[in-house]
């Protein structure tokens, strides 16, 4: 029996081929994505995440930028742009920044590392439906690669007063925003319930 | 030509978190039976919602624009800034790609996806038979640069951590940037209370 499927964009209904898709489809009619394909194995997307553990401790620990401003020194590292907020009593403020910049990724990834190791070992981390749903959720509010612009935006406006120098963590940071990304392009929904759907049988 | 086949009229559902299509049961509050997701047929009081939070995102664009996001104190001079002041310093100093990139993230895209978001919602209200596919384009598109509007904030967020030199330069935030940011947040959310699907239960 054919099954069906529907397009989450326009609620088009779709006969499926038995036959695994080769390629990303698209619905036919409003062209959003339909199914993506098989994209790699459960082992890459787990290394994918240490690395993005990594490249986030590091970009916490070193500064992003120092500036030398008339002999005094200053610098700060990733969370250092949330605290610069919450010393300044702008709480709401301090509070989007520290998600959409510092939670959310390392959200991201520590979800993901918990869901993935166990599944690898053909278990099911408790409460695995949750913890997937709310990585969905986090997954819109994490905006390293519109921070890393910002980041660019500020050096320029300071670098005609101070003197400028981009530290480690701004290196790591962009290697975290690539990793997310291809992090988030291997465990895409359809992925992860693959996955789990591999496992079972 | 017939109504084409959708989920609504073959009685299916599809999970909007796991996508996986489900045929509709008689339930008050289906659940996703893979991953336990909330289940609908379009997202609930989707038009009523996107449109007040539209509201409330364009009411507060205009202190997001007026008011300081930034005052700056040093020994020379006391500056305030708003959204447009940054870019006019930027353009001044001669990196005029920074300027426009700042100007299109911050002033334009907020107000375009406003603009935007309102035409579907009164597209979809008005239940316009026309244009399905240019509609559904657009939602896309500016749901994909929404998130850059928090260009601004995060430039603002590294200058008040990194200039605190007490007695030489001192950067802190004004309210400008709160609404700012108010408005990125509900515009997001906007846009994802907004059901794309309602731009095409008209198509024939």
């Amino acid at each position: 029996m054919p099954s069906v499927i529907v397009c989450p964009s326009c609620d088009l209904a779709h006969l499926r081929d038995s036959a695994p898709a080769a390629e990303r489809t698209r619905c036919v009619r409003c062209r959003a994505p339909l199914l993506r394909p098989e994209v790699g194995h459960i082992d890459a997307a787990i290394a994918l995440a240490v690395s993005g553990l990594v490249l986030f401790l590091l970009s916490n620990l070193y500064p992003l930028v120092v500036i030398n401003y008339n002999g005094t020194t200053r610098s700060t590292t990733l969370i250092g742009a949330a605290l610069g907020l919450y010393a300044q009593r702008h709480l709401a403020l301090a509070a989007l920044v520290l998600i959409t910049t510092v939670a959310g990724p390392f959200l991201q990834i520590a979800t993901l590392l918990y869901l993935l190791i166990p599944l690898r070992a053909g278990r099911h981390a408790p409460g695995q439906n949750g913890v997937f749903r709310l990585l969905t959720q986090i997954r819109t509010w994490t905006f390293v690669e519109v921070f890393m612009l910002g980041a660019l935006v500020a050096l320029v406006r300071l670098s005609s007063y101070a003197e400028v120098i981009p530290g480690v963590a701004l290196w790591s940071c962009g290697l975290l925003m690539l990793t997310l990304a291809a992090l988030t392009s291997q465990t895409s929904p359809e992925q992860f319930w693959r996955w789990v759907e591999q496992r079972r049988t | 030509m017939t109504a084409p086949a959708t989920g609504r009229s073959l009685g299916l559902l599809v999970c909007l978190q796991c996508r996986a299509t489900v045929r509709a049961m008689n339930l008050r509050h289906p659940r996703c039976p893979r991953c336990h997701a909330h289940l609908f047929e379009r997202k609930p009081h989707s038009l009523g919602v996107t449109a007040a939070l539209l509201l409330c995102a364009a009411v507060l664009y205009i202190p997001a624009n007026l008011l300081p996001v930034m005052y700056t104190r040093s020994l020379l001079e006391d500056e305030r800034d708003t959204i447009m002041s940054g870019v006019l310093v930027l353009l001044h100093s001669g990196s005029w790609p920074i300027a426009v990139l700042v100007f299109i993230a911050s002033i334009v895209v907020p107000l375009l996806k406003i603009i935007v978001l309102a035409v579907l919602l009164f597209s979809v209200w008005r239940r316009s038979p026309r244009l399905h596919t240019q509609r559904s384009e657009l939602f896309r598109v500016i749901d994909f640069i929404g998130r850059w509007s928090m260009l601004d904030v995060y430039a603002i967020s590294l200058l008040v951590a990194l200039v605190q030199i007490r007695s030489l330069a001192f950067i802190s935030v004004g309210w400008g940037a709160l609404a700012f940011g108010a408005v990125v947040v509900l515009t997001l959310v906007a846009a994802r209370t907004f059901d794309e699907r309602l731009l095409w239960d008209t198509a024939p």
